[in-house]
């Protein structure tokens, strides 16, 4: 018996370790999340290998042969074994709940020199605001992608314009629904370098699977040169700065030939805006239901990019199309 | 061992029951389904009138509102159809002062397969009637899954658009929780817990008709909410979270009028198994010597009591949001969003339980039998049971820990919830140490108990993982919960399902299912199951999240082996339905007692006689004394019952 528990506990035990279970961790909390993690599953391989080596010595040694006619032994319990598999549980899911505890309080904790994001959500997109970076007219800087600086806490400030949605980053470990009017919370400190996907994780309609971003993070210099880049950005608008928001913000939805990009949510902009006058093109932008193109769910582009860009942005966009998609001509 | 045979052809030639058949257009007036089926058409006529009357007189516009008549629809033409049935005639009858029909019990037994078809009192035709009525749902929420498994082999977008994914899998779940598990469960112990206990029926027969007429209704209500023109079936998860399920369209209304008609028959059933347990257990039939399958639905009842009522509540809170316009759900007039969370919750956790006790009652008895030797530590069993029906109300919040409720409940939430892990695991060891010197007998009902044991210790243990706050932050809402609840529903649940349906299906039919297809239907189940379930850990950890109609790139190889085993896991059900089918028609005849059970049931012919027992038994013992020569669960005046029998020492079998 305790051959076959410690064969099945082996085998486990290589599959948990060997197998990358985790995403690869980019945050403290990850690492606190994960020691948790690896601490339940080496109860759980123990307790599953005592499980799988009973029962499977008792099939074996304990089937009946062809024809038996006779019972089992009369054993109606055992007071100490009793005592024993309810008092083992009892500690150890103590020790869980303990150690599980203290994680949560070391993750959530807020180191005074954090940094503020809001996180606006909707059907179906993110928006991100830092209220502590200005540019052009006074705003505070709001963007579709998230970027951020290694190694500073953020805390992020969540809400929702609509339906319950769910922030995550997997290798951040970290997930907080956004909820309608309310705002919710939660604190990462990025400790990698890199580009993470942003998803949406509750059910919130028709786009939820598409209903993605992304994140980067950057060292402190790149940080500051990418917040001077988006001052610019927001400050002169124009059609070159119109190509690059659109590789950047528009890409991985909609086919264009002219900045190749090979998006297939949404319409091919290549035909679907052949032709199409400035005044169209903005509508289409900041107000996508307005006139949905033939074959496409309404409700799937997001309508906050009237928010996100400002009103130079969204002129050097137009003007940008307009060039690559041949129309204006009017 | 004495063989007891009712061959059901036999029965077949006696006179139909029931009072005479009407002849002419009297038979439209009679109860029946004749009469059902012209009652329902007017009834959706008067509906649609009563309010578009009422829209016209209070100057709404428009007068054809669709969800109104939706919710006038769902509770009108239900009523109609059980009325038409003769549901209500008896209680009519008396209310009105006309003589009730005496009560002669001619509606007992079924004769010919006609019979599952009427409404009838007999907690034997009722539980088979529950049985079949819940297979054909699991059937239906099964094709639901081909189709969402089919979808998500590859990336992108294939066959079906969004909304109707999101409909297939609010669907799915819909009718697997409330048309099949949890009914299926009240099948089974409709027919077993009358018996077992030592009563002629269940307390309140009639009522006992009604709550199962109740099913197929809220069955198809949930069904055809795919008919409901512009959006189709309700698309929100079978958890129907506001605000989506408030913006929803109007197919979302189909799930809460469906959930009251299943919650209601749930609560009625409940009600009467708790009175019949109570009241009506056979002379020296103490709790302490009650089998663990009638503790398991003691404990069921008492959750489904005092559980179901919130979820019909948080279902009528969205149907006035969006019918009434109230505001309990609108944060811009004062109402709380997640308010909708905790009350859905308090019902849904415990649902879980309601979902899980009677399968652990089911996999006792199968368990004890076969393996030929009594349950280990009986009474701790049973106040386990207690323990779980006790926790499992302080925990529903473990459900919220990312939903941006106030923190500091989660700490104290995660305790109750990893503290549930001991009454259970006093469970899963207890079964194992039953095991222990036993002599195992590997019929399809064994290995489906034992398959279960297997597969819930995989569920449990990765409930701890949720159960931790700072890895469910992680896991929360990503393809490892739809593991998790696969591993306890499916693994759990689904599996003691099928071990009682094999275990009582000769009591049941009088006839021996194929055994070899048995086993067939056994091994298919466990290994596409496994294939199809435990992989999504890896991918839900990964980072694929939930409810998704399509995912990124990297976890296509792994969705498509999923998919792959998940069709073989569907053609497993193709074999069950054939032998059950089959062997229901021509299987051989079963002998009274086949597995030398000593409970009750298997102490009267296989099926039952019509009022269970000819005399009420005497209990004189404990229901599991297997090794032990002579040991009685009971005494049958005039039969012979099954006793225990000797323990040879078997030192000899596998040197």
């Amino acid at each position: 018996m305790t051959l076959v528990g410690v064969a099945v506990g082996a085998a486990l035990a290589v599959v948990a370790v060997f197998i990358p279970w985790l995403p690869d961790a980019a945050s403290e909390q990850a690492d606190l999340i994960d020691s948790v993690y690896w601490v339940v599953t080496i109860i759980c391989v123990v307790v599953f290998a005592v499980v799988a080596g009973v029962s499977g010595y008792a099939v074996y040694k304990f089937r009946a042969p062809p024809g038996d006619s006779d019972d089992g032994s009369p054993i109606h319990g055992h007071t100490g074994l009793e005592i024993v598999w309810t008092l083992i549980p009892t500690v150890l899911v103590t020790g869980i709940a303990i150690y599980s505890g203290v994680a949560l309080a070391q993750a959530e904790d807020l180191p005074p020199d954090h940094r503020t994001i809001e996180v606006t959500s909707e059907q179906f997109a993110w928006t991100f605001t830092y209220p502590d970076i200005e540019v052009e007219g006074g705003n505070a800087l709001t963007t579709g992608e998230l970027v951020l600086p290694i190694d500073q806490a953020v805390r992020f400030e969540i809400t929702s314009k609509d339906v319950i949605h769910s922030f995550w980053v997997p290798e951040w470990r970290m997930k907080q629904d956004a909820v309608k009017g309310i705002t919710t919370r939660t604190t990462v400190t990025p400790t990698e370098l890199g580009t993470f996907p942003v998803i949406c994780t509750e059910l919130c309609g028709l786009g939820h699977a598409i209903m993605r971003s992304q994140a980067r993070v950057l060292s402190p210099a790149d940080f500051e040169a990418w917040v001077e880049e988006q001052r610019r950005l927001a400050r002169e608008g124009g059609a070159v700065q119109g190509a690059d928001l659109f590789a950047a913000q528009c890409g991985s939805c909609h086919v264009l030939a002219d900045a190749e990009t090979l998006g297939q949510v949404g319409p091919n902009l290549d035909e679907a805006l052949q032709g199409a006058d400035a005044e169209f093109i903005m509508e289409s932008i900041v107000d996508p239901s307005a006139e949905i193109a033939e074959g496409y769910q309404d409700g799937v582009m997001p309508s906050n990019y009237g928010e996100i860009f400002t009103e130079p942005q969204l002129e050097g966009l137009v003007e940008y199309l307009l060039e690559a998609t041949g129309g204006g001509a009017r | 061992m004495a063989v007891d045979v009712h061959a059901p052809e036999a029965a077949e030639h006696e006179a139909p029951h029931g009072p005479p058949p009407r002849k002419g257009l009297k038979r439209l007036t009679g109860a029946g389904w004749l009469r059902a089926l012209w009652f329902m058409p007017v009834a959706w006529v008067l509906a649609t009138l009563l309010v578009i009357g009422c829209r016209a007189a209070l100057g709404y516009e428009p007068l054809w509102e669709l969800q109104v008549l939706i919710v006038a629809w769902t509770v009108m033409v239900p009523l109609a159809f059980l009325a038409g049935l003769g549901g209500f005639d008896y209680w009519l009858y008396w209310i009105s002062g006309r003589p009730s029909r005496p009560d002669d019990h001619s509606g007992h037994g079924a004769r010919t397969w006609k019979d599952y078809f009427r409404v009838n009192t007999d907690h034997k035709v009722i539980g088979v009637q529950y049985l079949v009525t819940t297979i054909f749902f699991f059937v239906a929420a099964g094709l639901m899954a081909m189709f969402m498994r089919a979808e998500l082999a590859q990336p992108g977008m294939q066959y079906v658009d969004t909304n109707t994914f999101n409909g297939l899998f609010s669907v799915h779940a819909s009718l697997m929780i409330f048309l099949f598990i949890i009914p299926a469960f009240a099948g089974l112990g409709n027919y077993v817990i009358p018996l077992m206990i030592g009563a002629p029926d269940m307390a309140f027969p009639r009522l006992n008709a009604l709550s199962f007429w109740l099913l197929p209704i809220a069955g198809l209500i949930m069904l055809s909410s795919y008919l409901v023109p512009e959006g189709g079936a309700f698309a929100a998860g079978w958890t129907n979270y506001v605000p989506l399920a408030v913006n929803q369209a109007d197919g979302n209304l189909m799930f809460q009028m469906g959930v009251q008609w299943a919650g209601a028959s749930s609560i009625m059933t409940a009600l009467n198994f708790l009175v019949t347990i109570i009241t009506m257990r056979a002379p020296g039939m103490t709790f302490w010597r009650m089998p663990l399958l009638v503790w398991a639905n003691f404990a069921t009842s008492t959750l489904v009591v005092l559980a179901t009522p919130f979820v019909a509540g948080s279902q009528f809170f969205i149907m006035f949001d969006r019918v009434l316009h109230t505001n309990f759900f609108n944060p811009e007039l004062g109402g709380d969003i997640i308010a909708y969370q905790h009350i859905f919750w308090f019902y849904s956790h415990p649902a879980v339980y309601i979902m899980m006790l009677p399968g652990f009652g089911i996999a006792s008895e199968v368990i004890s039998v076969f393996a030929r030797k009594p349950i280990f530590g009986y009474r701790l069993m049973a106040l386990s049971l207690m323990a779980i029906l006790l926790l499992g109300f302080s925990v529903w919040a473990h459900h919220m820990f990312v939903s941006g409720m106030q923190p500091w409940i989660r700490v104290p939430m995660m305790v109750t919830t990893l503290v549930i892990a001991v009454p259970t695991g006093i469970k899963v060891f207890s079964w194992l140490a039953t095991l222990w010197e036993g002599r195992l007998h590997f019929k399809t009902p064994m290995l489906f108990a034992l398959g279960f044991v297997s597969m819930f210790v995989i569920g449990g243990l990765s409930g701890i993982y949720l159960g931790s706050v700072p890895v469910d932050i992680h896991a929360s809402d990503t393809y490892f919960v739809v593991a998790h609840i696969h591993y306890v529903l499916f693994g759990g649940s689904l599996f003691t399902i099928f071990a009682g349906i094999y275990y009582w299906f000769p009591k049941m039919t009088g006839r021996m299912y194929d055994e070899r297809l048995g086993k067939i239907h056994f091994w298919m189940t466990f290994v596409g199951f496994n294939v199809t379930f435990f992989p999504m850990h890896w991918i839900g950890l990964q980072g694929m999240p939930r409810r998704v109609a399509d995912y990124a790139p990297e976890f296509g190889n792994w969705n498509f082996v999923i998919s792959i085993a998940s069709f073989a896991l569907g053609a497993s059900t193709i074999v069950f339905l054939y032998n059950m089918i089959v062997s229901w028609r021509r299987g051989p005849v079963a002998p009274a007692n086949p597995w030398h059970a000593l409970t009750l049931e298997w102490q009267v012919s296989s099926p039952p006689p019509i009022f269970n027992f000819d005399e009420i038994p005497q209990v004189v013992g404990s229901p599991y004394e297997y090794g032990t020569r002579g040991a009685r669960h009971a005494i049958l005046n005039g039969k012979p019952t099954e006793t225990g029998r000797a323990a040879e020492p078997m030192e000899i079998i596998h040197s």
